[in-house]
């Protein structure tokens, strides 16, 4: 029996136990993880896992369980254990499953090369990118570097006439390194991750990203405590827009957890600031057919010219809501009920280089590194530690590092106001540099 | 030195040497009369029932083409959770989770594979994808393993498998009465019931073989405060490894009670001041600041590593001689006690900072013997489908001889932490970060205005050397931990204390 037909078994297994309605999402994967230091491989781990979890409604009430073991015996009594915990808990006309509105086609998911590759090639792989990133005479010490690969295949089946699976594979390699100089110690890292293994970025650059971002900012100085503008390097933005994808989860927003409740259609940002969210990209690292429970993905613009246009949903949240699901449930696995999450998210690009935003710049902060939560989603504000370079008349004086940087995300948010072109869109949330009018910057 | 015990002679020979050297106590795990009743549903292969001569041909194969240690690891895991959100019982879930990891190490490579099914056909797969690592090296002989005695530091009265879940769900009901009975301003609580037990067996190529099982409770209260023109989020999570019994040290009104109090006590807060200050932090779960700044950089991987920020100050003074610090997973029935780790090395007391000197660091097996230091029972893993590596357990600031009133007092200016949220820590640099979610202004020796948004920043040297107060009213406070991909269980702990000069980052000039 394959796979599918098991889960569409178990779904009738679900409702002779007593269901109402039932979903099985079933899981089968292969990873592989190598990883290297100093020049020998430091660990090596492979393993192939799957499971199940089985959501059932019963009279309204909702109830889940998993199992990693998918014999017939502890199937039955899983599944007998999500009936009895759904019967605690309390009936909601939200309780619903999505019906079946077919899938999107999204190529480039799965590549069958990346098994072929053999474990010989994946090792040097690692030990290359090391040795690259030692080259650079700046650098003491590796942290190690790795080849990670992962297959997988997701079954859905549900009561509501839903029947689907997809497969998907992922790559990476990734260095970091140390750089020392007198007492001081500094680390850098990069990383390359795709769908595809002939994707995967050129060795050379990923160990001389990781190398530079180690030794850049050595020889930090402190600055005065002050006000003034903020360049948001490409590589940290997503700490900032984190805070805003959690506040637009319409679950928050239905609890009133969230800063942006009051704000559909509103202008709460620069009009600089466009956000998509999209599935459907080929190869995406973030694109698949159908999100965590089975309704297919989609393109959708989130924020656009700084007019808030929509939430996110899954189907039980948008129930509530009174609205469509957006095809946002996002499932950490068959152990997880579905949540709400992105797929692809993006910015527009604007005009400028990050060499043109410096150059336009009298007097701020070019932030690389950012500690902390990024904006509070239930009160936009923000704060977090900061490390990167000092910017004097147009030009990078010196980097500094342990200053603290605040806001609140209306004035961050409006203060946007000049967007970079320099985007990576293969990251699953992808930025370009921007600049930020003025934020609170606390230093000695 | 030898890292690992092996055995290099006679069978017959080591026996007799062993029993005189006292190396193997051959008893019947005495743990077995401390464990709870799970009424977990029986697995379709043997599970952790599978015979030790098995172990034994798994741990066989496993070192079959070199290696100088491997070990067997099955784990059974069966986990309750239900989720109680705007007074309604949202969901309840219930997950089985069950599998083997076998791991091999020859040098400073860890070769691991684990599998799902417990059967002896998967874990001969797995010794042998686990062994690659160890291809052409010198040859190890294991020993057979034979039961070992550790010592219980958990207890249990009312076991979870004789609790019935209705009793679960009139908990979680008594809370979120409590929270919403606080105070007409609490506009939301979440309620969050966790429970597992988990059963786990290990066996190495040193003989070691033991089994046990440590359930464990999970209780988190959250509550939203809003009166229209702010609000905050709080939370208070209260965890231990214990039965049912815990709801009578921490009443579900108690925890709830906590929660609100603090949401509500946050309404008036103002936005946080910046600069350099003096910051007094209350006793408890802000311990976590020292579990993150301090606590990750003494593990001993990045240590054997020699890129970690204490590596090579061993015996040398670190902070002020106020500061001394402990990782003890032996503390009864607290969230971070293990009784022995992943491994199977005892839980125990390591004092890791003494009087201000750095006496010592924490170790798994591995960096163990990578540093030829003792093994310290800090080899943790998350499932069978990691590899162990150095955790902390319980780890806290020794209580200090101030009164922490007088700390206080003797503050001028500064910010008073009351709670913290979370934060990080690089273990290379020592630099990290914390967001603060209770704190107040501190002004003439009293604690005025909440101020919101405030974040420490610092570094781990810098931090412990500026403790110059530590108070004589140690707390402690559950936490997850996350590292290399992995979260554990862990207790953190502190006495009031007062660190002069931190940064503070906020949005106020």
């Amino acid at each position: 029996m394959d796979n599918k037909e098991l889960t569409s078994k178990l779904v009738d297994r679900c409702l002779r136990l007593g269901a109402d309605e039932a979903e099985v999402f079933l899981q089968t994967g292969r990873n592989l993880s190598v990883r290297v230091r100093n020049a020998d491989i430091e660990t090596i781990q492979e393993a192939s896992t799957s499971g199940v979890g089985f959501r059932v409604i019963v009279d309204g009430k909702m109830g889940f369980s998993h199992s990693n073991d998918l014999a017939e015996r502890a199937l039955d009594d899983t599944i007998s254990r999500a009936i009895a915990f759904a019967r605690l808990t309390t009936p909601d006309e939200s309780n619903v499953l999505p019906s079946d509105k077919g899938h999107t086609d999204v190529d480039g998911l799965f590549d069958p090369e990346i098994a072929r590759v053999s474990m010989d090639r994946k090792i040097d792989i690692a030990l290359e990118v090391e040795r690259l990133a030692m080259e650079d005479p700046k650098i003491t010490h590796s942290s190690g570097s790795s080849f990670g690969e992962w297959e997988g295949e997701v079954f859905i089946t549900n009561s509501k006439g839903i029947s689907n699976s997809y497969k998907a594979s992922m790559c990476s390699v990734g260095v970091g390194v140390v750089a020392e100089k007198g007492d001081q110690r500094r680390t850098g890292g990069e990383w390359s991750s795709r769908r595809f293994f002939a994707d995967l970025e050129p060795l050379d650059e990923i160990a001389a990203s990781a190398a530079r971002k180690a030794w850049e900012l050595l020889d930090p100085r402190m600055v005065p405590t002050q006000r003034a503008s903020v360049i948001f390097d490409a590589s940290v933005a997503p700490s900032l827009f984190g805070g805003i994808i959690a506040a637009i989860n319409g679950e928050r927003v239905l609890q009133g957890a969230s800063f942006l409740e009051n704000s559909i259609d509103e202008q709460f940002a620069s009009s600089l600031l466009t956000i998509t969210d999209d599935g459907t990209i080929p190869k995406g690292t973030g694109s698949s057919p159908f999100d965590g429970e089975g309704v297919p993905t989609a393109k959708r613009v989130l924020v656009e010219n700084g007019v808030l246009r929509s939430f996110i949903y899954n189907t039980q949240v948008a129930a509530r809501a009174g609205v469509e699901s957006t095809g946002n449930a996002s499932r950490g696995g068959y152990t997880r009920l579905p949540g709400i999450g992105t797929h692809n998210l993006y910015l527009a690009t604007g005009q400028y280089s990050q060499e043109d935003i410096i150059a336009a710049t009298q007097r701020g902060l070019l932030l690389k590194g950012v500690t902390g939560y990024g904006i509070n989603p239930v009160t936009g504000n923000f704060s977090g530690g900061a490390t990167g370079f000092w910017i004097e008349n147009g030009r990078i004086a010196y980097p500094v590092e342990g200053l603290a940087i605040a806001g609140s995300a209306a004035q961050i948010l409006n203060g946007i106001e000049m967007m970079g072109n320099d985007i990576d869109r293969n990251r699953s949330f992808a930025s370009p540099s921007f600049r930020i009018a003025e934020m609170q910057i606390g230093g000695a | 030195m030898k890292k690992y015990q092996a055995r290099a002679i006679p069978r017959r020979k080591f026996m007799e040497m062993s029993f005189k050297g006292g190396l193997l106590i051959a008893a019947t795990p005495s743990l077995m009369s401390h464990l709870v009743s799970c009424s977990s549903p029986a697995p379709s292969g043997p599970g952790l029932d599978l015979e030790k001569p098995v172990l034994d041909r798994v741990i066989a194969k496993a070192l079959a083409q070199g290696g100088e240690f491997a070990d067997v690891y099955l784990e059974n895991r069966v986990s309750r959770q239900i989720i109680m959100e705007e007074s309604l019982f949202r969901s309840g879930l219930y997950g089985i989770a069950q599998g083997a990891g076998v791991r091999v190490v020859s040098g400073d490579r860890t070769g691991f594979a684990y599998t799902d099914e417990i059967t002896e056909e998967n874990l001969l797969r797995a010794a042998e994808v686990a062994s690659y690592v160890a291809r052409n090296t010198e040859l190890t002989v294991p020993f057979n393993i034979a039961g070992a005695e550790r010592e219980s530091f958990v207890t249990v009265r009312q076991p979870l498998g004789e609790i019935a879940d209705t009793r679960r769900i009139e908990i979680m009901e008594r809370a979120n009465q409590a929270a919403l009975d606080y105070d007409p301003r609490i506009k939301m609580a979440k309620i969050d019931y966790y429970d597992q037990v988990r059963g786990r067996v290990i066996a190495n190529s040193e003989g070691l073989y033991l089994r046990d099982e440590l359930p464990l409770m999970f209780f988190i209260v959250e509550t939203l405060g809003d009166d229209g023109t702010g609000r905050h989020m709080s939370r208070m999570r209260i965890s231990q490894h214990s039965g049912f019994e815990m709801f009578e040290k921490y009443t579900p009104e108690y925890v709830a009670q906590s929660a609100a109090r603090e949401s509500i006590a946050m309404l008036g807060a103002e936005d946080a001041p910046a600069g350099i200050m003096d910051v007094v932090m209350e006793n408890g779960w802000g311990g976590v600041l020292i579990h993150e700044a301090v606590g990750h950089p003494l593990e001993a991987d990045n240590i054997a590593k020699g890129i970690g920020a204490f590596t090579g100050k061993l015996g040398q003074k670190v902070a002020t001689e106020h500061f001394t610090m402990v990782d003890d997973g032996t503390i009864p029935n607290m969230r971070g006690t293990i009784n022995f780790d992943d491994e199977g090395t005892p839980a125990q007391r390591n004092v890791l900072i003494e009087k201000g000197v750095l006496k010592g660091y924490m170790t798994d097996i591995l960096s163990s013997g990578q540093l030829d230091m003792k093994r310290t029972g800090n080899g943790r893993r998350e499932t069978f489908r990691h590899i162990p590596i150095p955790r902390m357990t319980n780890t806290f600031i020794e209580k200090g001889k101030h009164r922490p009133d007088d700390i206080l007092a003797s503050t001028k200016t500064g910010l008073y932490v009351q709670s913290l949220s979370g934060g990080s820590v690089n273990p290379v640099t020592g630099v990290f970060n914390f967001t603060c979610r209770e704190a107040y202004l501190i002004e003439n020796g009293k604690k005025t205005t909440p101020v919101r948004g405030a974040t420490l920043i610092g570094s781990c040297m810098g931090v412990i050397s500026s403790i110059d107060a530590v108070g004589d009213d140690l707390d402690f406070g559950p936490g997850i931990c996350g590292k290399a991909g992995q979260s554990a269980e862990v207790t953190v702990g502190q006495p009031t204390v007062r660190i002069r000069g931190i940064n503070v980052g906020g949005s106020r000039a």
